[in-house]
């Protein structure tokens, strides 16, 4: 009998049963789809981010619907780590699969700090450090954009956090490589490309922009194609592996991401569409390597000829 | 893990009606969805492409456990709810829910009042139709633009409701705002109430307004462009206040129903 293709692997030392991760930001704290979804379907859960003091978040309007995409403008509403400890931290073992924190802070020091607080809570595997998000005034990309400051930051987070460290990037960060390389030689274990795109959308009967915060996140299909062109750039700097993300809805998106040279892929906004798209994509990616003869998923790691052979 | 308790239902879609210019009513076979609560919602898929990329929230209007079948009646307002107005008998209706938290208390004895502006009216009319069928006393006061715009008196009678009209125009019960009809009622009856409303956020406002001066509960069922629609991604949030503070709730966990004084609404 054939064996079955394989599709766990083990991400900085994160043992996860498939390559698929939910999104920070699209999935809450996971317990929101647990009553209705079988969380097993993913690999890990990346929660919603996390600041040190609560967060009020942006007014409302919040979505605009765009072209294949749509602007989310949150701006990082959470209740704060104290709260997250207390209240969320004991539960999210009943979800049934790794969970990776997402932190977000003001100034390099606060992001020490919530890493230092999350060293040893068994119920988080790894922290993934959002310094990419368009949302908020301070903190979030401003962090992004500088390889000195990033390094400062990942150096910071990387002597109080024993667990693997995961750093989120945006496009937004100019020189993307230069970004990523800073961030990889201040010791993070992975990173994880691309958070959502700076947009915005004009209410022409009101004559205003239409979202709240004005500006908002742009995610969705539209940004894929430029979102693999970002894994694939990136896999040709770094030799530490790369999560995929960008309006990943099926198969052959997901597909697209590994074979750029993304180890393992998140999936937000498409699971407003279809809750059940790592399961559907999970068994899509069984079927596939089945097809193609393959044993194990990570054979098609940077297999599109990539920039990974060339550096 | 429960995995009986199902997210996403494709429903056999039985009849599509334009019961007035611009409002479509959709029967569907759906005997999951049947035992809902009237102010719960769906999240209607509008095309199997990603482009309108969100599903639509769309009221529960009416559910028959019975026959296994729920109308969902909505007003076209966009490019998402101008293709589903095009969907035709035998499709195929992908949904997620039931959503939310609906209108509490509807099975008490005291009178229950339901105030709708336009469109509004759709989870109002479940909620309604619900205790008509156990007999429990309401009253149903209804607002519109134009006569011609709000659902024929049958439409209404089927279920047991006698909704007392005004539109904007006079053109069908007196003229005046439905908050005009709610004020004289509240004038008159001095019972402890429950008011229950959905409509535009003005209306809302003044709904709550009165009941508050009355001394009257009331509950508020909001609107909100949402994406996900279960709580996970915040981007369907309403102010609201909290002590001294605002906080941001979320429409399609917390809501869409709310206790109406905590509301913030635009002034």
């Amino acid at each position: 009998m054939k064996a079955e293709p394989q599709l766990a692997l083990e991400l900085a030392g994160i043992k996860m049963n498939s390559p698929l991760m939910a999104a920070s930001g699209c999935y809450g704290y996971g317990f929101e789809y647990a009553g209705w979804i079988d969380l097993r379907d993913w690999g890990a859960i990346v929660l919603q981010g996390t600041t040190l003091e609560p967060r009020q978040g942006n007014p409302p309007p919040r979505l605009a619907e765009t072209p294949s995409g749509m602007l989310n403008a949150v701006g990082l509403q959470n209740p704060g780590i104290d709260y997250f400890l207390r209240e969320v931290r004991p539960r999210l073992g009943e979800l049934g699969c790794p969970v990776i924190a997402n932190i977000a802070g003001e100034s390099v020091e606060q992001y020490r700090e919530l890493a230092a607080i999350l060293d040893g809570v068994g119920e988080i595997c790894a922290v993934e450090i959002n310094i990419s998000c368009p949302n908020v005034r301070c903190g979030g990309i401003s962090f992004g954009r500088d390889p000195a400051v990033v390094e400062r930051l990942v150096s910071a987070v990387r002597r109080v956090y024993r667990g693997p460290v995961i750093v989120k990037l945006s496009l937004e960060a100019g020189d993307l490589a230069a970004v990523g390389r800073a961030a990889e030689s201040a010791g993070a274990d992975v990173l994880s490309l691309i958070n959502t795109l700076k947009g915005m959308v004009i209410d022409t009967a009101c004559r205003r922009p239409f979202l709240g915060n004005v500006t908002g996140g742009l995610s969705g299909p539209a940004i894929r194609p430029v979102a693999v062109r970002a894994v694939w750039e990136m896999a040709g700097a770094v030799a530490i592996p790369l999560i995929g993300m960008g309006g990943i809805t099926t198969l052959d998106d997901a597909l697209q991401f590994i074979l750029a040279g993304a180890t393992a892929v998140a999936i937000g906004t498409a699971n407003f569409l279809n809750p059940h798209v790592a399961r559907d994509i999970k068994t899509g990616l069984r079927r596939y390597l089945d097809r193609e003869g393959l044993h194990h998923y990570s054979e098609l790691i940077g297999a599109a000829g990539s920039a990974l052979h060339r550096r | 893990m429960d995995r009986d308790n199902k997210l996403e239902h494709r429903c056999l879609l039985l009849e599509n009606r334009e019961v007035v210019p611009g409002w479509h009513l959709l029967e569907l076979q759906a005997p999951d969805l049947v035992h809902a609560s009237p102010g719960q919602f769906v999240q209607l898929r509008v095309g199997r492409l990603t482009d309108p990329l969100l599903r639509r929230p769309v009221s529960i209007h009416y559910a028959e456990p019975e026959k296994g079948r729920i109308r969902l009646l909505f007003r076209v307002a966009g490019r998402g709810t101008a293709l589903v107005s095009g969907f035709k008998a035998g499709d195929n209706v992908d949904l997620l829910g039931p959503l939310g938290r609906g209108f509490p208390c509807l099975d008490e004895e005291e009178p229950a009042i339901f105030v709708a502006g336009g469109i509004g009216l759709a989870p109002l009319f479940f909620a309604a139709a619900q205790r008509s069928r156990v007999s429990l006393p309401f009253e149903f006061f209804l607002g519109g633009k134009s006569g011609s715009l709000l659902p024929p008196e049958g439409y209404f009678q089927a279920h047991g409701i006698k909704p007392r009209l005004v539109t904007d125009d006079g053109s069908r019960g007196g003229s005046g705002p439905v908050t005009a009809l709610l004020e004289e009622y509240l004038e008159t009856n001095k019972a402890p109430l429950r008011i229950h409303a959905c409509g535009p956020g003005p209306m809302l406002a003044g709904v709550v307004e009165l009941a508050r001066s009355a001394g009257a509960a009331v509950h508020v069922s909001l609107e909100s462009r949402m994406a996900c629609g279960v709580g996970a991604c915040l981007g369907c949030v309403y102010p609201f206040r909290s002590g001294d503070q605002v906080e941001y709730r979320r429409v399609c966990r917390e809501g869409p129903v709310f206790n109406g004084e905590e509301v913030l609404f635009e002034s």
